[in-house]
Order: structure tokens, then C-alpha cells, then sequence
């Protein structure tokens, strides 16, 4: 018995080595630069991409291909990272710059595919000089052999570790990294160039992604983003542990890590199911485990720059401020333009369009709860395409099975969701800081690995069918009349998140959100106003998870569902107006329609090259070069890049856009009028102008 | 104020719960649409008797159909080569003169991003005027649905369990490329026959936690409890709780070890394949694998040394077999001759051609899509020109062809090649029969 424990611990080492490495880097980048940094498993999957094409397919010496994708192409989108991206968010919140990370982690891969194609990359080859990591196997013979790769691994992570951990307990450049994260003011204050540290910082943190990438991704048979960002979500449970600050911690927590993966996988019987449900959710059970239970967690870790009182308020809501005759316009207006375009969508468009428009309006229901959870309430979640995974699951259990009216499974569905998030809510919403992100982020990849493949949850293999609503004679099978059906719950709910917005809970949040400790002077508690927003935000999910089983016919989570499209959604909805009703539906819509525009807008040079076989020389070059692939990777590192603007309108886009076109629209007519500025149009050229 | 909220949003409530409350499901279904013909060209009933015909996508020089394919997939699979078989299939019958003197024409190549398949299939339907959806080849298969209930003559890549029909719901519209029923857990003595061939005696068997994995798992254990007996093997490990994208298995080859596996078979994707493969030359585990989904030219070009001596089993003959089937030659042919690589992808898509212009053939000059599915579903030996081992389309979308039978073409990887193995001439498919408890081979064309 003894002797297996020693055995499988053993083996757990060197994947242990792995998580620990990730986890390193994370919290490397989170304390030179104060950004939680989940585009380092994109960074990563650049340099194993680069190393791939220059080692394997251009044939290069080994040193030259790994001093290209790690010493080269890694620090230089640090570089790139730092100068045009972070430097302008030196002083925003922790929040802010992993959105921005996650805007990053949606789009650097579609980059990399555009540039490098989107083939199989198979077998990538080894830091080490085997043309596979099995061909040098040490010490031969042994009951414990290393691979090449492995011993590559534990090699650099030991030297990354101990590096690391002497720059920061030995003073210099550590120290100012952490200084410049503190408060970029006053290290320019003591004379130190806080630009260059940053830069330095991002430099080094990069190095390390880069490293981790070319040493990881032997570990797999093929290159896919998808496998370097699972392997980091498991390392999070390692930076928990070491308090996303402490190195040494932090790598003993990613060994530990992996000593109990292997452990779990000696001892728990292999066809239990304790073990289906234990073993793939090991990390994230641990990293929500480790979340409810330190302390530490609870307690903010948001660094706070000192002077960054100096800093303009944000801009008011350009609603708060448009005199009211405006108001009514715009109600006006944006009714008559809701009303054009569905009229537009049910008379004009074709089939096919409209089951676009109708699945971004019924998407617009799942995002409406982002505007609750996150707008409203505060609360980052990443969980909200699990919760609309339990309303689509229960809806199609309840009509499969208990043959239940499809709007009643529907209502049944929003409870189930809101059930779980009240349970869920209790303990994230007392967490601080980055935390309640990693907390939802933990339990939506739980759900992913543990729940949703679950017959008795999702159905299994073949997804559950639902059927589409008959109310009274009203048949809403056909797609025109499940987008009437779809437009008008959008509507209802729309009113719904709004009134709770306006209403006394938005309103205690608003002064939670000013100042908590105000807030609870006043006699507000803090936890019961969010702790509401986030149970409604997870219900209206999980509604909308309904309509959205109930449209496609089937519950089928890897269609609708996926915790990679629950991030795209925070993504868009983020980058658009997380407070705003009108982001969440531009959002949805734009989700389905952008790509369908971009794959017609490719598809147009080849279809004009077939129809003008006479096209030559550089304009049919050019036009041969466009491929139609490119739609999803071009769609998606769009979404990507807008949750950039993050930093600079963390009101959103939308919400900018607006302020800017009430304050054109109040000096035209101030200007018509002769008139000076009026009060309002003033006060909104001061806070534009003013704005962070 | 706070009040008269509360009560508005009660009321918002009340009014959504007695509207749901007043109402049921939907079961109308979108009227079947009909339609009509072919054949392969070489073999086309009154090949050049133009009849009139009322059907989408049918004019009197063309007949239109699109596919769609996962060809923007994370997993970077070829599963858009699906689209170049079809292409390669029809550039073969139309320079024969097309079929009742009109043109087939693949007229939609559609990528279905985000595996939203349903959308895609609406736009082929609505926007392309296909008669017939081919190739499909999906990852997911959310649009299959919406061409049952439109009746639409579909032929795909079975992969995927919505492919396969019931009593309630027989799907008879769909054609996967050799039979559209999948059963994951039906204990095959495929398995068990190979053990008995390869005098190997005892069995792991490695699968994810995922529903149609683990399902993969519990048919392996209950062939050998149902089989095993005169192979005189027996399953002596079992992991179905792997995470997808697992990296580490050293500890379960430590217990197969441990347990003297000796054969070793997996519901896992290549990754996981190959993360075994490398841990079992560490650990010098002596066991050969049997690999039911490696037939790729690439990987076996890559880590075929890790598989040196593993069987790999596909439902097609494999195209190093030196006896070819005249449908496999005609495949490689024009693959060849419009400058493509053979892939199992576009040999899919070749094959649900093949099968479509069969329908064709079988609905005569007058076609309409309820005659070529009718006309599909009344063939009981399908072979595609031996490429198959033959399809019973009278059941082949609702049961297993054969109980107690299982036929496939087997390789074994020998110096990171596929070699054939119990091949005989002019009988590419080797055959286990469970015969009262006894496992005995058979061979067929």
C-alpha cells in the first residue's frame, strides 16, 4: 500500500511540473503587472506554433527555432502587449485588465490560424534534440522513466522557480515590478521609469508563456489552443494556493496538484462512478474548494493605486443626463426601430436569415442575465452558459419525460438555474477581488467535465429534442412565429432587468459599488442586493436557455452551450455595455450576423474568380489569397479586440457611442439655437473630455 | 414606489406563467417535399432521357445539392476533403454525361461554424434549392432534424448518434456512408476474435468520461462477457473516468502492467491515443492496441513506430489492400486525376455520392425525393463497388446490420505502414461470428 502511494506519487511529478510552470507564469504576470493574465495559455500556444513551423516544417536547428519562439516571438508580444495595451491600463482595476486578458485569449489564437493556417499541427516537436519526446527515454530500464520532454520540463520550471524566487526576495528589479503594479505615479515620483519596469515585466512574463508553450505542447499528438488553456485553468487551483503572489507556494501547489491526480487515479475504482465524476474535475474542484474555503479570498486583494484619486470620475450614464424631451425621442426612436427591423426580419428576410436574427434574439435572453450578474450586480461570472445549460436541461427533461408544456419547462428551467445559483451565489458573492471570476470560472468547467456529460442530466450522446411552444391556437413551430414569440420574452425580460436596475436593488448596488463601507453605514447589506442579482441573472439564463433549446429542437450543450461560448459572450457583452439592455441585444444579434456577413463578404473574391475566369496577375493573387474559413476567426478576433476598448469606456461602446452622439446632437441645436453650451451638453463635453 | 415595482414584476411573472400555463408543445412538422433521380454514371439506366421534373434544386440541365462540413474545426481535421469526393464523384458521372441528361452539380460548400449546422442546413434548403444534402460532415448534427421533417434525401459521415432512427422517429431520409445506426455500448465479438487470432488473453480497455465514450467502454466489457469465453480472454482493466484532453496516463499503465495486459483498446481521440501509446514504450507494457479510428495517413506517418504490431479497423476497404474492389480503384483514379489525396473525409464523401446517384438510379427518370429515398431503402446489399462490406438500407437506420456478426477491414501498422491483414483475394472483409458460444471467422466480398 505504502509502496503504491510512493509510485503514484512519483508519477504525479511530472505533470505536477506542468500545472506548476502555468501557474508560475500566471502569477508572475499577475505581480509585475496586476493583470491575471488568461491569455498567457495564448501566448503560450504562439510559441508552440512558432516553434512548430521553423523546428518541423522549415527544418531549423533546434537552439535557433527555440531561441526564435521563446527568446524572440514571446517577449516581443509582451512588447507588443505592454506598449499598445496595458500601458494604458496601468492604473484601471484588476477586473478591467482580465477582461482585457480575456478579449486577448479569444483572439490571439485566431490570429495565430490566420497567419499560420488552421491544419493539423501534428506531433510538435520536443525542446530537446529528439525528433520526438519518447525517443530519449532516461534512465533506461528504470520503473520511473523520464521522456525528453519531461526532463526538459523539470529542468526549466526548477530554473524558472529558483530564478524567480530569488529576484523577488533579493530586492531590485522585483521589488520595482511590484512597486510599479502598486502605483506607477509614485515609482515615477522616486524617479524610476515605471514605462521601462512595465515593459521589462511584460518581457519576462511572456519569456516564461513562451517557455511553457514550446515545453507543453509535445504533450499532446496535435497543436489546439483549446488543450494549453484547459492544462492553465487546471494550474489556477496552484495560484490559489500560493495566494496568486507566492512563487514557491505556488509551484509546491501545481506538484501537489499533480501527486493528487495521480493518487486519485491509483486508488478510486476505475469504473465507479466516483471516479467519472471525481477525476475530471479534480483541478476545478480543488481551485472552487480552495476559493470557499481561505480566508484570504474574502479579503480584496485589488490593488489600489494611491493616487488614483487624481483620476476623473467616470462618465455618468448618458441617459442620466440627455434632457428628457430626448428621452422620449430616443424611446420613440429605438421603439420605431425595433419595430422596423422585425418587421424587416418577418416579412423580408428569407428562411435562412431569419433563423440567424431569431437565434441572436433568443442569444440576447441568455446575455440579458450578464447585464443582471455583471452590469447590475457586480458579480464577474463566467458561468453564465452553464446556467442556461440547467434551463435547456431541464426543459427538455421536463418535456421529454414528464411530456410538460415547453413555457412551463421553460419557467421550471429559470428556477432550476436560479436554485443553483442561489447556492452557488452564497459563497462567491463574499469573495474579493479577481476570485468570484475564478470561482464561476472553476464551477463552469465543473459543469462542463463533470455534469453535462451525465445522461441524467443532458440526455447523453444524443441530445434531448424539445419541442417548440403551442399556446392556445397560437402554433409557434415556424421560425417567423418563434421570432415574434422570441421578441416579445426579449421585451418582457428586458423591462424586468431594467426595473431591477432602476429599481431599490439597483439602486443599494450603485452605492455598494460607490462605497461599500458607505453603503453599509446607511444601513445597506451588501451581500442580500447581490446575492438577488446574481440568482435572477442566473434565472434569466437559464430561461433563455430554454428558448434556445427549444428553437434548435435539442438541448445540445456542445452546440449552445460551452464554456469557451459563455466566454465570448462576457467577451461582446463586456465590450458593449455590461449595464446596458440595448448591449445585450446588439450583442446577441451581432454574435450570429457578423459571421454569416464575413463568410459572404470572403466567399465574394473566389465567387468572382469563377465568374471572371479572365482575371489574372496581382488582383487574382490578391483575391485568391482570401479564403472563406477566415469568417469564424475574423468574427471572433473582433469580439476579441473589442473587450480592449474595455479600458478606455468601461461603460462600453455602446453607452460611448451614445454619450458622444447626445453631446453632437445638444451643440447642433444649441447652435441653431444661438445659444451658448446648455447645462447638459456642458457637463457631458466635461466628462467626455474628462473621461479616463 | 418599491412597491409598485415588485407588484409589476409579480404581474410580468404571472402573466409569462399563465401564458405557459395555457399552452402545449408543437408538433407540426413542416410538409414533406418531394422530388426524383441516378447512378453512377458508368451505369445510368436511360442516362440520357430528360423527363420533366417538379423538384427543388432540379432544372432540366442541373441537379443541385450542397453539403456542409465542420471545415473550421478546432481539431484541425480534414473533414472538409468530404466536399472533393463529392466533387471527384460527380466530375465522373457528368463527363459520362450526367444522369437523365442533367448535370450534377455540388452548387454549396457550406462551413458549419460553431457547429450550428441547423442554421447552415436552412440556408441550403431555402437559399441554395438543393434537391439532396451531401456530403455532411459534422462534428454535431443539430440540422438533422430539420431535413427529417423536409424530407430531404441526406447523405453523410456517421459519426454522430442523431444519424440513427427509432420507431417513433425511423429517420429514413438519412444515409450515413455504411448505415446510418450507431451502437456504442452492443458487445461486437470483434474484439474478442481478435484476441483469439492474436493468442492474446487479457484486455484494458481506456475511454473519457463522455457519454458515448464511456458507452464505447461498456461495449468492449460486455463483448468479452458474451465472447470472450472461447478466446479465452478476459477484461482485466477498465478506465472510463479519463478528462478529455488528459496528459498523463502513467498511472493506468502502471496498473495494466501491473495486471499483464497484453491487448489494449481505447474510446479515446488520437491525443489521447497517442499519450497512451508514448507511456506504454516507457513503461515497456507489451501489449499490442486495437485502434477502431486511426486510419489517417498522417498519424501513422508520425507515431506509427508507437503502434508497431496494432490493428486498425475501418468499415471500408483500406487503400493498400492489393486486390482492390473496382469501386476503390475508380475512387483513387479520379482522386488522382483531379489532384487530390485520398482521405477517409473525401472517401466519405465519395461514397454518400455514390450512394445518391444509386437513389437515382433506383427512382428512375421521373425522380423525386420520397422515390430516391424509397428507392435507397429497398437495396439490401450496398456495397459501393466492394468498398463496403454491404449495407441492409431495409434496417440499416434503426439496428446493428447483423447481430452477432461483425465485419471490417483490418491493417496492422508495420513500420508505420498499413498492411492488410486477413484479407483474401476478392474477399477484403474478414467476418467474427459468435456461433453458439464459438468465435469463428468468415470472409466476404
Amino acid at each position: 500500500m505504502a509502496g503504491e502511494i510512493l509510485e503514484y506519487a512519483v508519477r504525479g511529478v511530472p505533470i505536477g511540473c506542468v500545472f506548476a510552470l502555468m501557474a508560475v507564469g500566471l502569477v508572475l504576470t499577475y505581480k509585475t503587472s496586476g493583470v491575471f493574465n488568461l491569455a498567457f495559455a495564448a501566448q503560450a500556444y504562439t510559441s508552440a506554433v512558432v516553434f512548430y513551423e521553423v523546428r518541423k516544417e522549415h527544418e531549423w536547428p533546434l537552439l535557433p527555432a527555440a531561441l526564435l519562439a521563446v527568446v524572440v516571438v514571446a517577449p516581443l508580444i509582451g512588447v507588443i502587449l505592454d506598449r499598445f495595451l496595458y500601458r494604458y491600463q496601468r492604473t484601471a482595476g484588476s477586473l478591467a485588465k482580465l477582461i482585457t486578458s480575456l478579449g486577448l485569449l479569444v483572439a490571439i489564437p485566431e490570429i495565430v490560424r490566420l497567419i499560420f493556417g488552421s491544419g493539423s499541427k501534428k506531433n510538435p516537436p520536443a525542446l530537446w534534440w529528439v525528433k520526438r519526446t519518447d525517443d530519449f527515454l532516461w534512465p533506461q530500464g528504470s520503473r520511473f522513466v523520464l521522456d525528453a520532454g519531461q526532463i526538459a520540463t523539470l529542468a526549466f520550471t526548477a530554473i524558472a522557480v529558483t530564478g524567480l524566487a530569488i529576484m523577488f526576495s533579493r530586492g531590485g528589479i522585483g521589488l520595482r515590478m511590484r512597486a510599479v503594479v502598486e502605483s506607477p505615479r509614485l515609482v515615477q515620483l522616486q524617479g524610476i521609469d515605471a514605462s521601462r519596469v512595465s515593459l521589462a515585466s511584460w518581457m519576462l512574463s511572456s519569456l516564461l508563456a513562451g517557455l511553457a508553450g514550446v515545453l507543453i505542447a509535445p504533450l499532446f499528438a496535435q497543436l489546439n489552443s483549446l488543450d494549453f488553456f484547459t492544462l492553465l485553468v487546471a494550474a489556477i487551483a496552484a495560484c490559489v494556493i500560493g495566494s496568486l503572489t507566492n512563487i514557491v507556494a505556488t509551484f509546491i501547489g501545481g506538484i501537489g496538484l499533480g501527486i493528487l491526480q495521480a493518487e486519485l487515479a491509483g486508488f478510486l475504482p476505475t469504473d465507479s462512478i466516483l471516479a467519472t465524476g471525481l477525476r475530471p474535475g479534480l483541478p476545478f474542484l480543488v481551485l472552487f474548494g480552495l476559493l470557499l474555503f481561505r480566508r484570504s479570498a474574502r479579503t480584496s486583494h485589488e490593488v489600489t493605486d494611491p493616487l488614483s484619486g487624481v483620476d476623473p470620475p467616470p462618465p455618468p450614464p448618458a441617459a442620466s443626463l440627455r434632457p428628457s424631451w430626448m428621452t422620449m425621442g430616443t424611446r420613440v426612436f429605438a421603439v420605431t426601430v425595433a419595430v422596423l427591423g422585425l418587421v424587416l426580419a418577418l416579412f423580408v428576410l428569407d428562411e435562412f436569415w431569419l433563423s440567424v436574427v431569431t437565434s441572436g434574439v433568443v442569444l440576447a435572453v441568455v446575455l440579458l442575465s450578464i447585464v443582471l450578474t455583471t452590469g447590475v450586480g457586480g458579480t464577474i461570472s463566467l458561468s453564465q452558459a452553464a446556467f442556461a445549460a440547467i434551463g435547456a436541461f431541464t426543459t427538455a427533461q421536463l418535456t421529454t419525460n414528464f411530456n410538460l408544456s415547453v413555457l412551463v419547462a421553460m419557467v421550471a428551467g429559470a428556477l432550476v438555474a436560479a436554485a443553483v445559483g442561489a447556492v452557488l451565489s452564497l459563497p462567491i458573492i463574499r469573495l474579493a477581488g479577481i476570485y468570484p471570476a475564478l470561482a464561476t470560472l472553476a464551477f463552469a468547467l465543473m459543469f462542463e467535465n463533470v455534469l453535462a456529460p451525465l445522461s441524467w442530466v443532458s440526455g447523453g450522446a444524443t441530445p434531448l429534442t424539445v419541442p417548440r411552444p403551442l399556446v392556445g391556437p397560437i402554433d409557434f413551430a415556424g421560425n417567423r412565429a418563434f421570432l415574434l414569440l422570441s421578441v416579445g420574452i426579449l421585451a418582457v425580460l428586458s423591462v424586468a432587468v431594467i426595473m431591477i436596475r432602476q429599481g431599490t436593488t439597483g439602486r443599494f448596488l450603485d452605492a455598494i459599488r460607490e462605497s461599500e463601507p458607505a453603503a453599509s453605514a446607511v444601513g445597506i447589506n451588501p451581500i442580500r442586493p447581490r446575492l438577488v442579482a446574481f440568482v435572477a441573472g442566473a434565472g434569466v439564463a437559464g430561461f433563455g436557455g430554454g428558448l434556445v433549446a427549444s428553437f434548435n429542437g435539442q438541448a445540445n450543450y456542445a452546440a449552445n452551450f460551452t464554456f469557451y461560448l459563455g466566454l465570448v459572450w462576457l467577451v461582446l457583452v463586456i465590450t458593449a455595455g455590461f449595464r446596458s439592455v440595448q448591449a445585450a441585444i446588439i450583442s446577441g444579434i451581432f454574435f450570429y450576423v457578423l459571421p454569416q456577413l464575413l463568410d459572404r463578404l470572403f466567399r465574394w473574391p473566389g465567387n468572382y474568380l469563377t465568374s471572371n475566369p479572365e482575371v489574372s496577375g496581382v488582383t487574382k493573387s490578391v483575391l485568391d489569397f482570401i479564403e472563406p474559413e477566415w469568417s469564424l476567426g475574423v468574427a471572433f478576433i473582433l469580439f476579441g479586440f473589442g473587450a480592449l476598448t474595455y479600458a478606455k469606456h468601461p461603460e462600453g461602446i455602446i453607452e460611448a457611442q451614445t454619450t458622444k452622439s447626445i453631446r453632437k446632437v445638444l451643440g447642433w441645436i444649441d447652435k441653431a439655437r444661438g445659444k451658448g453650451p446648455t447645462p447638459a451638453s456642458e457637463q457631458l463635453v466635461t466628462q467626455v473630455g474628462g473621461g479616463r | 414606489m418599491r412597491n409598485t415595482r415588485r407588484a409589476v414584476l409579480v404581474a410580468l411573472f404571472a402573466v409569462v406563467s399563465l401564458v405557459a400555463g395555457a399552452c402545449s408543445n408543437s408538433e407540426t412538422k413542416a410538409a414533406p417535399v418531394t422530388t426524383n433521380t441516378g447512378s453512377d454514371g458508368a451505369d445510368v439506366k436511360n442516362p440520357g432521357k430528360n423527363v420533366p421534373v417538379d423538384a427543388p434544386g432540379v432544372t432540366d440541365t442541373e441537379i443541385r445539392v450542397g453539403g456542409v462540413a465542420s471545415v473550421t474545426n478546432p481539431l484541425g481535421g480534414k473533414f472538409g476533403t468530404a466536399f472533393d469526393g463529392v466533387k471527384a464523384y460527380f466530375d465522373m458521372v457528368n463527363a459520362k454525361g450526367g444522369i437523365y441528361g442533367r448535370k450534377l452539380v455540388l452548387a454549396a460548400e457550406r462551413d458549419d461554424k460553431l457547429g450550428n449546422n441547423k442554421v447552415e442546413v436552412e440556408g441550403l434548403l431555402t437559399q441554395d434549392d438543393v434537391f439532396a444534402v451531401l456530403p455532411v460532415a459534422t462534428l454535431l448534427f443539430t440540422g438533422a432534424q430539420t431535413l427529417v421533417d423536409q424530407n430531404v434525401p441526406t447523405f453523410g459521415w456517421t459519426i454522430n448518434s442523431e444519424w440513427a432512427g427509432n420507431e417513433q422517429n425511423p429517420k429514413k431520409n438519412l444515409f450515413g456512408q455504411s448505415g446510418s445506426f450507431l451502437c456504442f455500448n452492443c458487445p461486437y465479438p470483434t474484439l474478442p476474435w481478435l484476441a483469439k487470432q492474436t493468442d492474446r488473453h487479457k484486455v484494458g480497455v481506456m475511454a473519457y468520461a463522455v457519454d458515448q465514450a464511456a458507452k464505447c467502454a461498456d461495449g468492449v466489457k460486455a463483448s468479452f462477457e458474451e465472447h470472450g469465453q472461447d478466446a479465452d480472454a478476459e477484461l482485466v482493466f477498465i478506465d472510463k473516468s479519463l478528462a478529455y484532453g488528459t496528459a498523463d496516463l502513467s498511472v493506468q499503465v502502471s496498473k495494466m502492467k501491473r495486471a499483464g495486459v497484453d491487448l489494449v483498446t481505447t474510446c479515446m481521440d488520437l491525443n489521447g491515443v497517442v499519450t497512451l501509446a508514448k507511456e506504454m514504450k516507457k513503461q515497456e507494457l507489451d501489449a499490442i492496441a486495437y485502434l477502431p479510428n486511426a486510419y489517417d495517413h498522417e498519424f501513422v506517418e508520425e507515431f506509427g513506430d508507437l503502434f508497431e504490431g496494432s490493428f486498425v479497423r475501418t468499415d471500408f476497404v483500406q487503400w493498400e489492400v492489393e486486390d482492390k474492389p473496382k469501386g476503390l480503384q475508380t475512387y483513387l483514379d479520379q482522386m488522382e486525376e483531379a489532384g487530390m489525396e485520398p482521405t477517409e473525409n473525401s472517401l466519405v464523401g465519395w461514397l454518400n455520392a455514390d450512394l445518391f446517384v444509386t437513389g437515382l438510379r433506383e427512382a428512375g427518370p421521373a425522380f423525386d425525393r420520397q422515390k430516391v429515398i424509397d428507392g435507397i431503402n429497398q437495396l439490401t446489399n450496398y456495397t459501393a463497388d466492394g468498398i463496403l462490406a454491404g449495407v441492409d438500407w431495409t434496417r440499416a437506420h434503426t439496428e446493428v446490420a447483423r447481430p452477432g456478426v461483425a465485419c471490417q477491414f483490418l491493417s496492422k501498422i508495420t513500420d508505420s505502414e498499413f498492411k492488410p491483414v486477413y484479407a483474401k483475394p476478392g474477399k477484403p472483409f474478414v467476418c467474427s461470428v459468435d456461433k453458439g458460444g464459438k468465435l469463428v471467422t468468415q470472409y466476404e466480398a
